[in-house]
């Protein structure tokens, strides 16, 4: 291991499971993890952790990933963090592309840096969270 | 003008697209006009119920007996057998004949022949369970989803464990197994439960009842919970034909879901009513909490498969789509109103005239 900074990600998931599993599979993967049930808490957190990446479910008690995503892109301090959605969620269009584009539609935001269909393919996972932290 | 009334007489008599005959105190047909010999074939010496129901004793629930007890105008559906056999329903309108010392010797039936209607009513019916049935398969991939996604990364934080000597890890990757494996359980049995669905037993049953019911199931958990909830049961409500198993499974989901958002709300005092009350010939059940409410986003949503903003494990998200399915079996509507931070109402609004025949009495041949 290098001396550099472990980068740290913050994963939003309001399934124990699901955040057991990318919790373990980034820190297998060197990195730094933070996590969060809702929302609301994401947002609390991602404003003290200072992420340099999410990892965001959509479907969440008190406050969806959609919200999340967009009072994210609305904070100055924390518009430019990536955000990699990873959802079972197939509506919106059925692809990820629409997707994306629902997301960013409303508010006029950004579409988000990644998209991962449930149950995710690790090794595209990592690549993707890779690239975009490289 | 005597030409002109008999002319009126005999015309409206025998060409009115209404099938009419009249019956005595013994139910006995003694004058029928065209439409009704042409419809319901041979009446004289026979009894109403005979002719169109092919019965050998009056109906239960006779509207003709009330009329002849009370003299009140009485309109209702029914449904008979012609003479081929084949089912027609029919709104029948009861009016009573009173003689100048007040004596009522006979009552017209006036039926007017709606089949088509109904069986365009049933098809649209069948066309929404049907929909319904649909999109829960497509649910079903989203639910399935979610569920694989925990199997997976058991299996992967099992392994994981096992290539550090993590023994935590280990136990708590199989964990994650067991409780997924569990859930897929569940979640098959639940959807195979509502896409089977069970015939509705439709009987007369006191709706305020179920709902008394269904508030004592919860109250203790409520009371444990530190939230109010109490019935408020409309003074007027009768009795209605539904399927109590069914509407009892419905106000089951409302009152668990209000709970639920009560619980997750901050707000002291929080409570939960379970509401009754009738308003021109509709029969209302009401749910109204003042938890959390609803944002846009899960307002959009609430009807959706598999959907759930519960915790993991507490909701399969099969609940309101079982509730809809279940009210619209009974002709009925759902609608909620609900604002985030001020809490939810959800109301099942039943027309008693689209309510469902009892099964006994609607399927068999030659009986209603």
């Amino acid at each position: 291991m290098t001396n550099e900074r472990k980068r740290k990600i913050l994963i939003l998931d309001d399934e124990p499971a699901v955040v057991t599993y990318l919790e373990t599979l980034l820190k297998d993967n060197g990195y730094d993890t933070v996590c969060a049930g809702d929302g609301k808490v994401g947002m609390d957190k991602a404003k003290i952790d200072r992420p340099d990446l999410v990892c965001l479910d959509i479907t969440m008690p008190r406050r969806s990933g959609i919200r999340f995503y967009r009072d994210l892109r609305a904070d100055p301090d924390l518009k430019s963090i990536p955000v990699v959605v990873v959802t079972a969620v197939t509506g919106y269009g059925g692809d990820p592309e629409s997707f994306k584009k629902f997301l960013s539609s409303r508010k006029r935001v950004p579409p988000p840096e990644g998209f991962v269909a449930k149950p995710i393919d690790r090794e595209e996972f990592i690549a993707i969270l890779r690239r975009l932290l490289s | 003008m005597k030409d002109i009334r008999g002319f009126i007489h005999r015309k409206l008599w025998d060409q009115v697209p209404l099938a009419i005959s009249i019956i005595d105190r013994d139910f006995r047909i003694v004058e029928a006009n065209r439409s009704f010999s042409d419809t319901y074939g041979r009446w004289r010496n026979r009894r109403c119920y005979q002719v169109y129901k092919g019965l050998h004793e009056h109906c239960a629930r006779c509207a003709a007996v009330e009329t002849f007890a009370d003299g009140r105008i009485r309109v209702k559906e029914e449904a008979g057998r012609l003479p081929d056999g084949k089912r027609i329903d029919y709104l029948v309108h009861m009016v009573p004949i009173v003689r100048s010392n007040g004596e009522i010797a006979y009552v017209i039936e006036m039926s007017t022949d709606i089949t088509a209607t109904k069986v365009l009513e049933r098809e649209k019916l069948e066309a929404e369970r049907l929909a319904v049935v649909g999109q829960t398969v497509a649910g079903l991939a989203h639910g399935i989803k979610n569920v694989l996604m925990g199997l997976d990364g058991g299996v992967y934080v099992v392994r994981s464990g096992m290539q550090k000597g993590d023994s935590e890890r280990i136990l708590q990757g199989w964990q994650m197994v067991e409780e997924n494996i569990a859930r897929i359980s569940s979640f098959a049995k639940e959807f195979l439960e509502f896409a089977r669905g069970h015939t509705p037993r439709v009987q007369p049953i006191d709706p305020n009842r179920v709902a008394a019911k269904v508030v004592e199931l919860f109250v203790e958990k409520a009371r444990l919970a530190g939230i109010s909830l109490r019935a408020k049961l409309g003074p007027g409500v009768s009795c209605a034909m539904m399927d109590e198993e069914g509407i009892h499974t419905c106000l089951v989901n409302l009152v668990s879901n209000a709970l639920d958002a009560c619980e997750i709300s901050d707000k002291p005092g929080r409570k939960v009513v379970l509401g009754t009350h009738e308003r021109a010939g509709k029969l209302v059940f009401e749910v109204s909490d003042d938890g959390t409410g609803m944002d846009y986003e899960v307002k959009k949503r609430v009807f959706t498969n598999f959907f759930s903003t519960k915790a993991s494990g507490k909701g399969t998200g099969l609940g309101l789509l079982t509730t809809r399915k279940i009210v619209q079996e009974h002709g009925g509507t759902v609608s909620f109103r609900s604002t985030r931070g001020h809490g939810s109402i959800f109301r099942l609004v039943f027309a008693r005239s689209r309510l469902p025949r009892p099964a006994e009495e609607a399927d068999q041949p030659g009986n209603d």
